[in-house]
Formats: structure tokens, sequence, C-alpha cells
């Protein structure tokens, strides 16, 4: 596979606290990638060393295969970002923004038109920033942030502040621009949600360290059914399904199966009803992803 | 780094009280010229340029020049300070030193214009109080240059101010603090040429005992005092820029 972004080691300490530690982040080719963490696990700090505004403790990154240390300009010229909040000259109007950043970019006046075009601020391209509701501001920023035709999008938390309506674009547009543009996408948040409805690839951030990375299946493959089964006297009855062959797991006064074929199911309840226990309950218990996540980056506590 | 310039100087010059800043002290120079009058002082008006020289130099460039230019440099990066610009321009293709170099550069060249502004100021007040000598060509542009030239280090130190401090009132007051005393500081045999704050003033008034031909003040003191500061400064506010994480 090829990997657009590749950190090895990378390692971000400030004095004694360790932001970010020995990540190896790999992100593929065409892929939006989410990187899911709680607020302060060392996302923005990872985000931030990938566009060399921060100098790694330890670590390399190589970014389209090369080293950003030696190679930092020539990289940085196919990336587009937003980090955090929006960031703009408020004394300038929306096409003035994008004009200050064009010169430095070189990239041709019509490429202004298209971006704000591409994010619909094309009515307010003539207004002053500063008058600007956060969610146009941050439509601004995904402007800016395609001005130069990037191969790899960087957006940090870039639904924060949208109402629902404009989270709603800016998850489609994200989603529009792997198929149409080739560009590859490192989106982060603090949100599952977020991330489950936009990303196909995952990485998974608790207290500076990578815990999970793989695609969004492999972690839906981790969100697996149970069936539980609620009946009397659970403690002997789990005993005499184990006397039967029929492994289950017992915890709490409710047995949980491991087969969950219906024919599986359908013999379990067939061999307690004639061992003479009472079913009273049958149920499906799903494991949300909320749930995985929550799980993972709780166990980064113990750590 | 031209596109750099380029950008910078539509960022700036879009600010408000940029051009306001730049016409102020010239502006004032001219209409004080014109009030000043050398009879009042039993001086003859052949020496009329002189002493418009020498009058407007103790306003220009013992106040409005370092003030000024304070400001500018603090107007070139509160923009950056004020809605996360920094982050913003150092994660596109350039290097800290370009960024630093570019803004030093446009404060540079605005200091220029303020100074050309400045001659013209005294060359118009001059005409229309009839001056009868031809305009002292070679004494205004050692006087111009000379206070051009020591300002650069006080832009540099002013540069690094604004860019250390968010607010836009920390670096200007740093700046009033060092440009106060200059004031004193000319009066003083001692401590005159060698403070940095007081150059300005010291090479632009007109003098004749320097034995310089380029510069109102000793070669000495243009190199060790404004170049040494220079390089203090400016290599001070460019190691800081490069090496700053909190971005």
């Amino acid at each position: 596979m090829e990997y657009i972004v590749e950190t090895h080691h990378l390692t971000k300490r400030f004095g004694k606290e360790i932001a970010v530690n020995a990540l190896n982040l790999k992100i593929p080719r065409g892929e939006v990638y989410g990187f899911l963490g709680p607020n302060g696990a060392g996302k923005s700090t990872t985000l931030r060393m990938l566009l060399g505004l921060m100098r790694p403790t330890a670590g390399s990154i190589r970014i389209f295969g090369k080293d950003l240390k030696k190679e930092r300009i020539s990289i940085l010229r196919n990336v587009g970002s937003l980090v955090e909040s929006p960031s703009y000259y408020s004394h300038l109007t929306a096409y003035e923004n994008l004009e200050a950043m064009r010169k430095i970019l070189g990239s041709p006046k019509e490429k202004i038109d298209e971006v704000l075009d591409l994010v619909r601020l094309s009515n307010a391209a003539d207004k002053k920033v500063k008058s600007f509701s956060l969610g146009m501001k941050q439509r601004l920023g995904i402007a800016m942030a395609l001005l130069n035709d990037p191969k790899l999008l960087i957006l940090d938390e870039p639904t924060n502040g949208l109402d629902p309506s404009g989270i709603i674009e800016m998850r489609n547009l994200i989603k529009r621009l792997p198929k149409e543009k080739d560009i590859t996408v490192l989106i982060s948040s603090h949100l599952l949600s977020e991330i489950d409805q936009v990303a196909t690839y995952v990485g998974v951030i608790s207290k500076g360290k990578l815990i999970f990375q793989d695609s969004i299946k492999a972690m839906r493959n981790k969100a697996q059914l149970k069936i539980r089964l609620k009946v009397s006297d659970a403690n002997n009855a789990y005993r005499s399904l184990l006397a039967k062959g029929i492994k289950t797991h017992y915890q709490d006064h409710i047995i949980y199966l491991y087969e969950q074929s219906d024919e599986a199911v359908a013999a379990v309840v067939e061999t307690l009803v004639d061992e003479g226990y009472s079913v009273y309950r049958v149920e499906e218990e799903h494991q949300s992803l909320e749930d995985i996540f929550l799980k993972m980056t709780a166990g980064g506590d113990d750590r | 780094m031209i596109s750099l310039l380029q950008s910078e100087w539509f960022k700036l010059r879009k600010s408000k009280f940029v051009f306001t800043a730049i016409l102020l002290g010239p502006l004032i120079t001219f209409f004080y010229a014109l009030m000043l009058q050398p009879d009042t002082f039993g001086l003859e008006k052949r020496f009329l340029w002189e002493f418009l020289i020498a009058f407007t130099t103790l306003l220009y460039a013992l106040r409005f020049l370092p003030l000024t230019t304070g400001i500018l440099a603090g107007l070139i990066c509160r923009y950056e300070h004020q809605n996360g610009g920094w982050k913003q321009l150092l994660a596109l293709p350039v290097t800290r030193s370009r960024v630093f170099l570019a803004k030093y550069t446009i404060l540079m060249l605005i200091t220029l214009t303020m100074q050309l502004l400045y001659l013209l100021a005294i060359w118009t007040s001059g005409v229309l109080k009839g001056a009868e000598e031809p305009f002292p060509m070679m004494l205004l542009w050692k006087s111009i240059f000379g206070g051009w030239i020591a300002t650069l280090p006080l832009l540099a130190l002013q540069l690094w101010m604004s860019m250390l401090f968010k607010s836009f009132a920390a670096p200007f007051a740093v700046n009033v603090v060092f440009t106060l005393p200059a004031i004193l500081a000319v009066n003083s045999e001692k401590f005159g040429p060698l403070y940095p704050w007081a150059q300005p003033f010291l090479m632009m008034y007109v003098s004749g005992d320097a034995e310089n031909d380029i510069f109102f003040v000793p070669w000495e003191q243009v190199l060790t005092v404004v170049g040494g500061s220079f390089l203090i400064f400016f290599f001070g506010g460019l190691l800081y820029f490069r090496r700053k994480e909190n971005i």
C-alpha cells in the first residue's frame, strides 16, 4: 500500500509531559483518515508536527515519501491545512484573504473563485471576514486549504462550531474530495460519530499513544453482537449447559452465548427448558462503535 | 521571496491607520517648519535650510521616526497574532527566516519612504518661505540616508518585540521606554553616541565636526553602535522567531 503520511516513533515532549508518544501513523493514499481521540490526547500536537509548525522531540515524518525535515517546503506545496480554530485576517474580505495567500502560493487567480464557489461563499466574497459567522469562517478555512490543489488535506476538528446543515455540507465535501480530486484527507475529531460518517480509515489516539489503526471496517467488526439470556437460577443453568458441552459466558446472573446462529440459540433454549429452567429473556446486545471507542480510550488510563 | 513581500504589503496596506501613520510625521514636520522663523533666533536667511533641518530633526528624528516605525512594526504583526494568522502563514510553503525577512524589508522600505517624505516636507516649506540659497542636496542626503541607517536596528528590535508580544501595547511601551530617554541622551557627550535610540537624531542632525564624508557622525560610531545594535536586534529577533514553538 502507498502511504501518503508515515511517521516513525514520532514523539513530542513538553518538559516532563509526553504529549505524543512514539506514534507510527500510516495514512494510505486516497483514504479519509479519521484521527480520533479525546481532547488533549495529542491530536493537534501531532498535526502541528506534520505541518512543521512544531519540531518533534524524537522520531521522523515522511509525507509523499519525502523527509519533512529536509524537504518541508516542497512537501507543503502540496498540503492544505486547517488547524484548530479557523485562521483568517479579519480586516480583509474573504476574497482578499485568499488573495494574500494566493500571492505566496502562486496559484492562478481563477482558483480563488473556484474554491469560494466550492465552499459556497461566492456571495460573501467581498464582505470583511470579521462579520462572518463561525461556520462561514470555517468554510473560508477550507477554501484556503484547497487553494493550492493539495494532494493531502489536513483538517483539525473541521466541524467544530458548525450548525447541523453546515456539518452535513462539510461531510459531503470531505467525502467528495478523495474521489473527485485524488486528495488524501486527514481529519481529526474527538467525536466518533463525526469520524464514523466520513472516514474510511481510523487511527485512535489516547494519552499520546496510538492504540488502534486500521480500516473503519475492521473497527466495526470489533463491534460484535452478543446474545444474552436471562433465566431462573442462572448459575446452575450455566453449569448444566457446560455439562452438556455448550460453552457460554456467565456474568452477573446473565448467560452470554458465544455461538450466535439461530440453530445454536434454539438448541440452548431447548436444553434449558428440558432441564427445567425458566427462560425469561433472550436478547441481542449491540456493542456500538462508541462503546469500543470508550473502552479503547479508557484502557489508556492504566498505561 | 518577492511573492512573500507582495503578500505582506497587501495585508499591511489594507490595515487601518497605515497611511495615516506614515504621513503624520512628515506632515507635522511640514507645518512645524512653516511656523519656524529664523530671524527670531537672530539667524540670517542664507542659513535657512540648515536651520530648518536642525529644528525639525528635534521633533522628527527624536519622536516621530522611532514611534511611527514602532507602530508599523506592531501593525505588521498584529493581524498575524489576532486570529491564528501565524500558524496559517507558516503552514504554507515558506520558511520562517523568509517571513521575518519579508516583514523586516517592508518596514525598511516604509521607513525609507518616510525619510523621503520628510525631505519633501523640508523642501516645500523652504521654498514657501522663500529660500534664496540653493537646496543643500548633499547635506540632506546625508541626513536622510543617515537617519534611515540609524533606524534599522530600532526597526529590528521593534519587529522582535512585536512578534514576542501578542498585544499591540506591550511592544509599543517598550519602544516608548527606550525612545523617551533619547532626548536626554543626545545632550550627553558621553552617552549620546552610545545610545541606539539617539542615533537617528545624531545622524540626521546637521553638524560639521564628524570628519566623515558620508554621515554626520564618526565612522566608528556608525559601525559599532548602529551596526552592533543592528546585529544583536536583527539576529536576536530572527533566532527567536525561528525557534518559537507555540505558533
